[in-house]
């Protein structure tokens, strides 16, 4: 049990100091932990959550394949032109976008997306992007939340416990949409003064022509439709009696055979390194799981907490935040999901949401909280506008206290 | 007497630029040598880099081109009031050169040289030996060496 828990801390602790990239020190911790034979293979290989592996998989070859027609970006510039240049639309047309598409997109590819289309907003509008970019940060993390697709602890949590995409949406979609008003609008009262947008530069958004945006229009009109019937059939996975990664996978199948793309790119643009260091992840919870370390964490809780519930939810909502917004929300939702199943909790898996809902919103606090926010940050510094990490500190701070204190009000309401 | 390789004949005499030297320098030489790009050397003469019309482009306009999947809805109207990145005039050019080492050593093969244009799509390889750059090859002269050969029906070296 030492040797396991040593692997996984020295791992979170590499992790979080970004010296090795997370996926590297997956794959050695996961390494260590077979060699060593805290695991053996069997057991190793057993732990892998493959529904998770193959919904993200899925995900990816669909959002690759809709991606490269250009469809994203035009649905950001006709945001963008919605708002005619005017401060407070801009800010709603970028921020709903991107909470739209995050919640159904990954938090990743939603930033890659929208980030660079931002900068060239905030160029021909002559104002500074850095206040926009955050704001888009802070809302696909948020807007993440909502779907069991949006986020990678959702997923996670999907994986491990079955809940199905209606109980996700049902349960976190209210208070991700609420969260998001909040945010947004708190973000843009602070920021409006960075935000003037003059008469002239204001009709600049509307020199951009959308439609050429579309690089192919007969691919889009294939592949696009798909991805929207998938979206739409993982609202019924459950009454078909399918898991999510089923859907996906069959979306993305149907898609690679319509599509006139060409499938070793389109595999490529699978994100391998995420998938190794999910496998890599996996393999050393399982060891933390089975030498009984996570089982001794969850009796600590419950002997502090004495199992009572509202002390329990807080317990969960808040350390999910704090251990998020230090390491990396992937990981600690990884460690923490056999502590909340240990947990119990009842029936109507109150734990999980606030999981769930902490790990989200603690991925709001620090860069390096959550994937979405290195890549942000990461484009803005080559870009020639960096965000240093305690610039970021100050807005991501009050944004997870107030998210946060949302998520414990709306949790105590209706589950406590 | 072996007939001189292609490359041989394409080998050029290159300018260096240090990679303390500002941008501007830099683009000043690309424009007077009337090469597609220049090597960049360390302060101890060292190869380093490349620095020409791609890295040029780079760091002139927006830096987050790149990131774009497409340019095609901008208008011509909207040139005046992207950001242009004046800023980079005084900027060391190591800031901006590039550093993959597509290059080739003293006794490189034609073939050698042939399959890194087709690879990489790059205009100009320096040949570098003991971390010195001896000399460039540009693509256009390599092709025309190619070209001169294949049409007088000749035997390649």
């Amino acid at each position: 049990m030492t040797a396991a828990i040593l692997i996984f801390v020295v791992a979170l602790a590499l992790i979080a100091s970004e010296r090795v990239d997370r996926t590297k020190v997956a794959l050695l911790g996961m390494t260590a932990v077979v060699l060593t034979q805290v695991s053996d293979q069997e057991h190793a290989i057993e732990a892998i959550d493959f529904n998770t592996i193959g919904l993200l998989v899925g995900m990816m070859l669909m959002i690759r394949m809709t991606e490269t027609t250009g469809v994203y970006t035009w649905l950001a510039i006709r945001a963008a032109q919605w708002s005619r240049g005017r401060p407070l639309a801009v800010v709603l047309a970028l921020a709903v976008t991107t909470v739209v598409l995050s919640a159904f997109l990954d938090n990743v590819t939603t930033i890659l997306l929208i980030v660079p289309i931002t900068f060239l907003l905030a160029d021909a509008l002559d104002v500074n992007p850095v206040p926009l970019i955050m704001i888009e940060i802070f809302a696909s993390n948020v807007g993440g939340t909502a779907t069991l697709i949006g986020d990678p602890p959702n997923i996670l949590i999907a994986g491990h416990t079955g809940l199905s995409f209606g109980e996700f949406i049902t349960n976190l979609g209210p208070i991700a949409v609420l969260t998001s008003i909040v945010v947004i609008g708190g973000l843009y009262f602070v920021f409006r003064n960075q935000l003037h947008i003059t008469e002239e530069s204001r009709e600049r958004v509307m020199d951009l022509d959308a439609s050429r945006s579309i690089e192919d229009a007969t691919e889009a009109r294939r592949t696009v439709p798909i991805l929207l019937i998938t979206i739409l059939l993982f609202f019924f996975h459950k009454a078909l009696g399918l898991e999510p990664a089923t859907v996906a996978l069959a979306g993305a199948s149907v898609m690679l055979l319509v599509t006139n793309q060409d499938l070793h790119k389109t595999i490529a643009g699978i994100e391998w390194p995420t998938l190794f260091f999910l496998i890599g992840l996996f393999v050393m919870v399982g060891a933390l799981e089975e030498t009984g370390a996570l089982g001794e964490v969850a009796n600590g809780i419950a002997s502090v907490t004495g199992g009572d519930r509202v002390a329990e939810l807080l317990g969960i909502i808040w350390t999910a935040a704090i251990g998020s917004a230090v390491v990396d929300n992937i990981p600690f939702t990884a460690a923490m999901i056999p502590v909340v199943d240990s947990l119990g909790g009842g029936t109507d898996n109150a734990y999980w949401w606030s999981l769930a809902l902490g790990a989200c919103f603690g991925g709001n606090a620090t860069i390096v909280a959550a994937a979405a926010n290195v890549a942000a940050v990461g484009m803005a510094a080559r870009a020639g506008h960096p965000i240093g990490f305690v610039q970021f500190l100050k807005y991501g701070i009050p944004v997870t206290l107030v998210s946060l204190v949302m998520a414990t009000a709306y949790v105590m309401v209706r589950y406590a | 007497m072996s007939p001189r390789s292609i490359s041989d004949l394409a080998l050029h005499d290159a300018p260096v630029v240090r990679v303390d030297d500002t941008v501007e320098d830099a683009v000043k030489q690309l424009v007077e040598s009337q090469l597609p790009a220049v090597p960049v050397v360390d302060q101890s003469g060292v190869y380093r880099g490349i620095f020409g019309e791609r890295e040029f482009m780079k760091a002139r306009f927006p830096g987050y081109l790149n990131h774009l999947h497409g340019t095609a809805f901008l208008s011509r109207s909207l040139d005046d009031s992207l950001e242009k990145r004046d800023a980079c005039r005084h900027e060391p050019v190591g800031n901006f050169m590039s550093t993959e080492h597509i290059d080739v050593g003293p006794d490189f093969a034609d073939t050698q040289v042939a399959e890194l244009f087709l690879h990489h799509q790059v205009l100009v390889i320096p040949v570098v030996a003991d971390g010195q750059v001896k000399g460039v090859i540009m693509r256009q002269d390599f092709f025309r060496a190619i070209a001169e050969r294949f049409l007088a029906g000749g035997t390649a070296a």
